[in-house]
């Protein structure tokens, strides 16, 4: 059995972190300075080269969904496979791009270079997973290298909290996903997804099960009564990381989540509600603790929660109707949130690099350093704006188009509740810009803060790149969302392929 | 009504369950609480065992509980690593100390 290309992305990525490790411990030995160098570029050069065979496996998707199996190991390239691996590939290339200007001769570096390489290969094969225990255990790999990720800043006191923090949850939030496993196998003998679907009636077990993968898999993707790791681990970890954190791995949660809830879809006709439900509270908690932050990271981080409401509106009204609109406009919106919020953390990123070189300490970015930012640094102040203005919503943005078709599935569903749903999203969604525009005013309209003027004379290329390609890809989309259908189409159809079985 | 050993198995993983999230939720030292998430992977490990032992399926439950171990352990590692450095930072494993201290 030939093997397919999507496998070959897995196994190069993982297969090069131990190589991008120890390269870069050698390289570090030899010239005595803090930073690794060579790790950066090796870094690089396999995001890289897991591009080839990612774009093999991409061309050759038209002809159905490859498959590979290995014993009783099944890994199959669908349609939501399809957008999470496209996602994080994208998003990690650029962060690794990113952090070759911020995390140079920061400590460790070889380090971090190789937990993100490891963390976006166990996030692609998470996509891949159609086993109940497989994907438990890409979960595992994605959560392990995450800890460490969110932690690396070990001195600093909010570093350590964070991880902490990060790790009691979503490690109790995992053991409660191998109760749900297990109740799974006791009812149906099987873990295999597509043989559940088919083997799953109502029972107690069962609905307890889905209980418990909401709860779980509900840690990861940050669902309000248990997102409180999110905020304190998003705005500690490294900016670079903070990007793939929002922009990825919450929404590979959310993908795990659905992919389980898919394969119990006989069990109970709620599961779409109960989605709806938890998207509801996100918006609204995460729109009011957003407003009453002032330092920027923590703010997005906040401003991640409503996006995951936006998202789960979306699902739950194409699971609770069974429409293909409210699937693809959710996985539009996925992708388009990934851009948005690693842009604007970045862009953050940009203005805490320039802070971090004012004052050379860790302390955080709080909003009244960004004034007049725009003056000394009109590129990053532009980025940082155009993500700002796209997760607020307005038109002609990305973020815009993927809300639109969220809100046009809703109510096209003709369900009044559905319906009212969608208009709570659009108000929640001028609520946001409560704090966006403040922020942009502050760039725009104001004298230069004291951290702005002391900063350094221009940013590093390769921080500037990266936020310039995707501002460029924002509008793009928002001007031709038709741009993005061969990604929220597949992976829309895969998703309803999984409900009905 | 006589006890089968399933169930006795399955009253197990619920105890171990209660008690693990009592654990989590009331301890405040930080090694306790990677104590508390010890009992819930024995949880785990027993109900994956005793789920595959009713289906008849023993190889599969036994192969997923050594996965979880191994995963697990390094879950743990991290934990406790994390906890040597809260130690030596900060000097105290107390959790509401450290949230008390990030401010």
């Amino acid at each position: 059995m030939t093997i397919p290309p999507f496998i070959w992305c897995i196994v190069l990525l993982w297969g090069l972190t131990p190589a991008i490790y120890l390269l870069g411990r050698i390289g570090q030995q030899r010239d005595e300075s803090p930073g690794s160098p060579i790790a950066r570029w090796a870094a690089l050069a396999a995001m890289l080269a897991a591009w080839i065979p990612l774009g093999m496996a991409i061309t050759s998707f038209a002809d159905g969904p490859a498959r590979y199996t290995l014993g009783a190991m099944a890994l199959e390239f669908d349609g939501l496979a399809l957008l999470l691996s496209v996602l994080a590939m994208a998003l990690g290339t650029l962060a690794v791009i990113y952090s070759i200007g911020y995390m140079a001769g920061s400590d460790d570096e070889e380090k971090f270079y190789a937990m993100l390489v490891a963390m976006i290969g166990a996030i692609v094969g998470l996509g891949c997973a159609t086993d109940l225990f497989n994907m438990w255990v890409w979960f595992e790999a994605m959560a392990i290298t995450s800890y460490l990720l969110v932690a690396f800043y070990h001195e600093q006191p909010g570093a350590l909290e964070a991880g902490v923090k990060y790790l009691v949850q979503s490690a109790a939030g995992s053991m409660l996903i191998l109760l749900g496993i297990a109740l799974v196998l006791l009812q149906t003998g099987t873990l295999d997804l597509s043989e559940i679907h088919a083997a799953a009636v109502t029972s107690p077990a069962l609905l307890s099960a889905g209980g418990l993968f909401l709860i779980g898999f509900g840690v990861k993707a940050a669902l309000v009564p248990v997102h409180t790791w999110l905020p304190d681990a998003h705005s500690q970890a490294p900016t670079g990381v903070s990007a793939l954190l929002s922009g990825v791995v919450i929404e590979a949660g959310l993908f795990a989540l659905l992919r389980v809830i898919t394969a119990l879809a006989n069990v109970t006709s709620d599961w779409g509600v109960l989605l709806m439900g938890f998207g509801a509270l996100n918006m609204l908690i995460g729109n009011l603790m957003a407003l009453r932050q002032t330092r920027i990271k923590r703010l997005l981080a906040f401003s991640s929660l409503v996006h995951i409401g936006y998202m789960l509106l979306g699902f739950g009204a194409a699971i609770y109707t069974g429409t293909l609109t409210g699937a693809q406009g959710a996985m539009f919106h996925v992708f388009n949130h990934g851009l948005m919020k690693s842009l604007a953390f970045m862009a953050a990123g940009c203005f805490l690099y320039v802070l971090h070189a004012a004052h050379s300490d860790h302390s955080a970015l709080v909003a009244d350093d960004l004034y007049g930012a725009a003056g000394r640094y009109p590129f990053a102040a532009l980025a940082f704006s155009i993500a700002l203005l796209s997760l607020g919503g307005l038109p002609p943005l990305a973020g815009f188009m993927s809300k639109w078709q969220i809100f046009v599935a809703c109510f096209n569903s003709g369900n009044a509740w559905i319906s009212g749903l969608a208009v709570f999203g659009a108000l929640n969604s001028v609520l946001s810009l409560g704090y966006y525009a403040p922020l942009i005013n502050r760039m725009y309209r104001k004298a230069p803060s004291a951290v702005i003027e002391n900063g350094p004379e221009s940013l590093p290329l390769s921080m500037l790149v990266p936020l310039g390609l995707m501002a460029l890809a924002i509008v793009m989309i928002g001007v031709w969302p038709v741009l993005l259908d061969w990604l929220s189409m597949p992976s829309g159809l895969a998703l309803m392929a999984a409900l009905s079985g | 009504m006589s006890l089968s050993p399933v169930t006795i198995i399955w009253a197990g993983v619920f105890c171990l369950l209660g008690i693990g999230l009592y654990g989590l939720l009331a301890v405040r030292n930080l090694i306790k609480v990677i104590v508390a998430l010890q009992i819930l992977v024995k949880m785990a490990m027993l109900s994956l065992v005793a789920a595959s032992y009713s289906v008849d399926k023993l190889a599969l439950g036994q192969s997923l509980a050594v996965m979880v171990m191994v995963a697990d352990t390094i879950v743990a590692v991290i934990g406790l690593a994390l906890a040597v450095q809260v130690q030596q930072r900060l000097g105290t494993l107390d959790i509401s100390e450290l949230s008390r201290l990030r401010k």
